[in-house]
């Protein structure tokens, strides 16, 4: 197949939306909610960045650190 | 003492009234004695999907002023045998009913029947307010679409928020082609973004279509949509029926295949 498939597209999309829809807030200052977790959380426990991803559900803040696939 | 159920969406034109038609259909094809009301004030359009639209005396906003007794409101179903309608006002809006006035109509209908089930307008203002209520659970309808499933995540932080949780989802109008062409989000894909329990997915059917021009719901005829319908019914009253996978076709290549399949 050539193209992308638009599924693709339209999964990144809403990800996007509904990531900021919950917290209220625009893609830029999640991107910095994310980081700055990073930094305070990185301070006292190790790992690295590419490990490190927060999930946003409608009830909760999830911090991966480990890389590991759940 | 029954259940109410709301269906609901956010978005609009993802099928709620269809589904709630056909719901009600396949709980009283169950033996169930069912209720659906159309909540949906100014447009009204449950009875037209149904094909009851002729037989239209007195409405939900005629019972809740006291026109008139809530039986005399509620129409019988032609083809159906205790199934019931209450149809909304076309010439009212929305600030004609109460949540609190709702939830009493709902509480009584409970007392006579195995299920009430509630059509909700789309949007998130009173109108919504109004059709949950009353509501002990919701089955949040939405179609495999960015700004369906958007609106379909907001709707249910909403329901949560207010109190309901035992929630479910069902996915309309899976257009099975696009799927497999990866031109078209998975039943996986949206559940797994919505993260509340999967009740059942809707493969798209012209059947549906031809349903809605006739006033008839597709769970009577010879249709995928229908039996899709016929077992989220069945879930409903609390059977464990394994969802079928609407992208394969049964055989057993494919069900191989699906055993392999990786994500």
């Amino acid at each position: 197949m050539q193209r992308k498939s638009s599924v693709n597209i339209a999964r990144d999309r809403i990800r996007a939306l509904v990531t900021s829809d919950r917290v209220n807030c625009t893609p830029e200052a999640y991107e910095k909610i994310c980081r700055e977790l990073y930094e305070v959380l990185s301070k006292y426990i190790e790992f690295t960045e590419d490990d490190f991803r927060v999930q946003i559900t409608r009830t909760h803040l999830l911090i991966d650190f480990s890389g590991e696939e759940d | 003492m029954g259940e109410v159920i709301v269906i609901t969406s956010g978005k609009g034109g993802v099928g709620k009234t269809t589904t709630t038609a056909n719901i009600g259909a396949g709980l009283s094809q169950l033996g169930k004695r069912v209720v659906v009301i159309d909540t949906d004030l100014g447009l009204r359009n449950l009875d037209v999907v149904m094909g009851l639209e002729n037989l239209i005396v007195y409405n939900l906003v005629d019972v809740i002023e006291g026109t008139c007794r809530l039986k005399q409101a509620l129409i019988r179903d032609k083809r159906y045998e205790n199934l019931y309608l209450l149809p909304s006002a076309q010439t009212k809006d929305k600030t004609a009913v109460s949540p609190g006035q709702m939830k009493k109509l709902t509480l009584e209908l409970k007392e006579e029947f195995d299920y009430v089930i509630l059509d909700s307008p789309a949007g998130i203002e009173q109108g919504f307010q109004n059709a949950i209520a009353g509501a002990d659970r919701a089955i949040v309808v939405t179609t495999p679409e960015v700004s369906a499933i958007r609106d379909a995540d907001r709707i249910i932080g909403l329901l949560e928020k207010n109190k309901l949780r035992n929630n479910a989802l069902i996915i309309n109008r899976i257009r099975v082609d696009m799927v497999k062409k990866g031109d078209m989000m998975s039943v996986d894909d949206v559940t797994e973004i919505l993260s509340i329990p999967l009740i059942g997915a809707i493969p798209d059917d012209e059947r549906v279509v031809i349903g809605t021009n006739q006033g008839e719901p597709v769970i009577g005829m010879d249709a995928k949509a229908g039996r899709a319908y016929e077992n989220i019914c069945r879930r409903i009253t609390g059977e464990e029926i394994p969802i079928m996978d609407i992208t394969e076709g049964g055989g057993l290549l494919s069900m191989l295949s699906h055993l392999f399949k990786r994500d």
